[in-house]
């Protein structure tokens, strides 16, 4: 374990890392682009270059191992003048167009040129032209004169998700990212290039000229696209999300996410979602349009009337404390786990994506256990049949894209004589419930907190992010509300106070904060 | 002193060309002396020897051996004979005249490092060396000096030829390391060093044509033999490429520490009628030029250019008299490097073209007085920052030619035409 000083500051660093790892973990300011900790260190920006004391030229912090006792500065007048004209050197050919770029406010050339730049360019030449509107594949657009060339995409396809799609065309400041012919940039973790991109080369198709970034609030969350349970940090503002990005967890997902897991957030927005409860009779055509928590309690009804008649249907898309809830103000032996495509819930595809694409499958399994209920789905059909079960609710898939077989439950479960519908989006299949049914509006992840158990037996906790249908009911609340009981008051949890002191260098300030929170974390590079 | 004979003794002769003229001429004695030799003895007495790289670095190459890992593990030996660098054409000729020098040396080199298949990297611009080359290795294998077993040895050795696509800078090691493994030519990130990891990430070495081929001729006189040429820290005889302005071009191999001056007025014949000298580029163009007055006192050798701020380099020596126009010739190298910059480094790929921007905006009647210093700034902030040595290659030529030319620069500026030639870029082109 050696120890370096890192421009006075000892600390002591794993044996062979890099002078870079030192500097993240002492949380000191290096200017950098090509390196990034979860790819093959490249050493092309050289804008981490740092003065090693008995060493004549500066080093690359990147590629040089801390050895005992070495002492480090990026403080040096000569050297950050050096460091000024590499930056110099990105920006010369690089266009002036952060007003129509994407990446404008989330930049890292923007951010490293405020912090470390020479401010007045010298470059009175004509910039080289490259390839605008480079379409990559179907996920991803490139604007070539934009590009810095740290190679970080190139990098990715090669050593994370192996398929090699992008490389480095021509030389010198000709230099181009690009496919191979007849090869686009197609594969499931495509997006994360555009993640990793410091600049605005990389753009994903779905975000592009959506938002600009400082009117977006970000949130961490956990990505409910499979049962990996990828951490996240989901983008959005009033008018809904926007877009969800991976964020590090060593244990989970590393750096990266899945491109499914991306388009996750899409269903969480008010056009696909349930906005108000809905209920109709056996017989009518249309539905009646009703508040969700007269709902609940008219559906308490239909509950109480059934007694032991009741049967519930769970889906691993709700969180743990919500299973938990249901089990306890409802409590029935008569619980059954829906299963999509359980077939393929062992896939997986080495890197992140699984077969299973419910977040909380596990959760789902073990409130089951705990309340020692075990069932088998066909014994519900039967159920229905013999008329021995009445009244099905029905938690249902928050995400209902990902289960094919939605039509066939439907039709299965409407056999009830009441059928109570808890879902966050609308559908129309549900037109074909021909019996006493009641569609309960409910919140999506976004909008509540609770837990998932990934596919590991790792319980994360997820935080609410935001509210975007305001009227829907967490599957707890309305637990309470159909078993006849009033929702109790919640003891509300302290708001997350901003604290100057715990303020990070990169965050604003207090005073700013209050003129405009959007403007509360920058996106890491 | 005069021009020597040493590794260029027989090259008059056609024969030495094929395996039988060279054979009657002394070829594969050494490797029959070699092979009696334990290997670390060898490499010993290359060490001794002080035979220094003869590419450009000038490192020693007996050092450079020692830095392999001590193991059993699969190793590569790796010829350079991509000679990109601008005024250096002495390779080609050793591999046109005696290919058979070259692959003896190789031979004892691989069995000094215990290599058992070694590849020679020729720059695919040089057809008729291929073609030499092939021929030599293919009767070098039928006469049992490359395969199995060679010489009755019990040493195996594996010979091959990669033709370079046409790029200056896989003359950098690393840079052929990564063409002959089929990626892009781009110098590989140091460390770890070839000799560590290299071709396929197994230690390799990287040798230039003329520095194997001396090795021959280090078994066959000894050390002490070898450094009956040239001085104390600089060994043996080079060969050096005179081009330029000059009556008498050509390969001419003397003793290291020679004289410049010697070089230009002796062997090469001095200037052209009625002209004067002006500059010297002294170890291909990479290397900072000198001026007629440095260069009269100059001697070639690697302490005594490093001594005058330039470099011996591969010895290629560009001769510069008075009626050439020194901004025009700058125009020529920062193309020529902004052409050549693999575009992985970032001071190097934006830095190279916006030096050629530069220079030809000077050139083309748009310069401006502060571009001159600018010239010297962007160079400046160039060197020394980027993972080979091509920015420092590219800065070096701006920084001696602005510093030490300066005047032509100014009146470039001043009145948008040649203070030398008299007349326009345009003019001057056309």
């Amino acid at each position: 374990m050696p120890k370096c000083t890192i421009n006075g500051q000892e600390v002591e660093v794993k044996e062979g890392a890099t002078i870079m790892e030192a500097f993240y973990k002492l949380n000191e300011g290096i200017a950098h682009y090509c390196y990034h900790p979860g790819l093959s260190v490249a050493g092309v920006c050289r804008l981490c270059i740092v003065d090693i004391e008995g060493n004549p030229r500066p080093q690359i912090a990147c590629n040089t191992a801390v050895t005992e006792g070495m002492k480090v500065s990026n403080q040096g007048e000569k050297l950050k003048d050096g460091v000024k004209w590499v930056l110099d050197f990105h920006l010369i050919n690089h266009p002036l167009d952060c007003p129509v770029c994407d990446q404008a406010g989330e930049c890292g050339l923007q951010d490293q040129y405020m912090q470390y730049g020479k401010y007045s360019s010298e470059m009175a030449e004509p910039k080289v032209k490259k390839h605008k509107v480079v379409d990559l594949g179907p996920t991803i657009v490139l604007d070539s004169e934009r590009c810095i060339l740290c190679a970080r995409c190139v990098r990715f396809t090669d050593e994370v998700s192996k398929t090699n799609e992008l490389g480095l065309f021509n030389r010198g400041d000709r230099t181009e990212i690009g496919t191979f012919d007849g090869k686009p940039l197609d594969n499931n973790y495509s997006l994360n290039t555009v993640d990793i991109c410091p600049v605005g080369a990389l753009t994903s198709k779905d975000f592009r000229f959506r938002q600009r970034v400082w009117y977006l609030k970000d949130s961490e969350s956990i990505c409910t696209g499979c049962s990996t349970g990828c951490n996240v940090k989901v983008y959005y503002n009033k008018e809904g999300a926007f877009r969800v990005k991976p964020v590090y967890n060593e244990k989970v997902n590393g750096h990266w996410m899945c491109d499914v897991g991306r388009d996750v957030y899409k269903f969480v927005n008010r056009e696909h979602r349930l906005l108000k409860g809905r209920v109709k009779q056996k017989g009518q055509a249309t539905w009646t349009d009703m508040d969700a928590g007269a709902l609940a309690k008219d559906a308490h009804k239909a509950i109480k009337a059934a007694g032991d008649k009741l049967a519930i249907v769970l889906t691993g898309q709700y969180s743990t404390h919500e299973y938990q809830l249901l089990l306890k103000n409802l409590p029935t032996k008569n619980v059954y786990h829906w299963k999509n495509q359980p077939e393929e819930w062992e896939k997986f595809d080495g890197l992140l994506y699984r077969g299973d694409k419910n977040p909380n499958t596990k959760g789902v399994e073990a409130a089951m256990n705990s309340n020692g209920i075990k069932s088998n789905w066909n014994d519900l059909l039967t159920a229905i049949k013999s008329g021995s079960v009445q009244t099905v609710l029905v938690a249902g898939p928050e995400n209902m894209a990902v289960y094919n077989d939605m039509n066939e439950k439907i039709q299965e479960l409407g056999a009830a004589q009441n059928v109570i519908w808890a879902s966050a989006c609308k559908s129309e299949d549900f037109d074909k419930l021909n019996t006493n049914a009641w569609l309960l509006p409910m919140k999506s992840y976004l909008e509540k907190e609770g837990s998932f158990i990934n596919h590991q037996g790792l319980e994360q906790k997820f935080k609410k992010a935001t509210t975007i249908v305001s009227e829907a009911l967490t599957l707890g609340e309305a637990s309470y509300l159909l078993s006849g009981q009033n929702i109790p008051v919640m003891k509300v949890a302290p708001i997350d106070t901003f604290i100057e002191a715990d303020r990070r260098p990169d965050q604003v300030t207090l005073e700013h904060r209050k003129k405009n929170e959007f403007v509360y974390k920058r996106g890491s590079l | 002193m005069s021009e020597v004979k040493y590794l260029t003794e027989f090259y008059h002769l056609n024969e030495f060309q094929g395996l039988e003229g060279y054979k009657k001429n002394g070829g594969y004695v050494q490797l029959q002396r070699a092979f009696k030799m334990k290997p670390a003895e060898i490499i010993e007495e290359v060490k001794k020897s002080g035979l220094r790289g003869r590419g450009g670095a000038g490192f020693a190459t007996g050092v450079k051996w020692g830095f392999l890992p001590k193991n059993d593990e699969p190793r590569y030996l790796l010829c350079n004979a991509d000679e990109g660098e601008p005024g250096t054409f002495k390779d080609r000729m050793m591999m046109e005249r005696a290919p058979h020098q070259l692959i003896e040396g190789m031979i004892i080199s691989a069995y000094a490092i215990n290599c058992k298949k070694s590849y020679i990297y020729v720059r695919g611009e040089y057809d008729y060396p291929i073609n030499c080359l092939v021929k030599a290795i293919k009767e070098a294998y039928s006469a049992g000096l490359l395969g199995k077993n060679i010489l009755g040895s019990g040493f195996d050795h594996e010979m091959d030829i990669y033709a370079g696509a046409g790029a200056y800078i896989v003359g950098e090691e690393t840079g052929m390391i990564s063409s002959l493994e089929g990626l892009k030519g781009q110098p590989k990130l140091k460390p770890p060093f070839p000799a560590i990891q290299g071709y396929l990430r197994k230690p390799t070495i990287v040798n230039n044509v003329e520095t194997l081929a001396a090795v021959k001729y280090i078994i066959r006189d000894g050390a002490q033999g070898y450094r009956k040429y040239g001085t104390e820290k600089s060994a043996g005889s080079k060969l050096f490429s005179l081009s330029g302005n000059i009556v008498k071009p050509g390969n001419y191999e003397v003793p290291l520490g020679y004289s410049l001056k010697d070089m230009i007025y002796g062997l090469g014949g001095g200037m052209k009628p009625g002209r004067k000298l002006k500059a010297v580029i002294p170890g291909g163009s990479s290397a900072p030029v000198l001026t007629a007055e440095e260069a009269e006192r100059a001697a070639l050798d690697y302490e005594s250019l490093a001594g005058m701020g330039t470099m011996l380099g591969s010895g290629a020596i560009i001769v510069i008299d008075d009626s050439q126009c020194m901004v025009d010739m700058l125009g020529v190298l920062t193309h020529f490097y902004s052409h050549e910059s693999c575009g992985q480094c970032t001071p190097c790929r934006e830095g190279t073209g916006w030096l050629n921007k530069i220079v030809h905006s000077i050139l083309e009647g748009r310069g401006r007085l502060q571009d001159i210093d600018l010239l010297l700034k962007v160079a400046d902030n160039m060197k020394g920052r980027t993972i080979c040595a091509l920015a420092e290659a590219a800065a070096l030529p701006v920084l001696s030619f602005v510093s030490k030319f300066r005047d032509e620069f100014e009146f470039f500026v001043r009145e948008g035409r040649s203070k030398v030639k008299g007349t326009s870029y345009a003019q001057m082109h056309h």
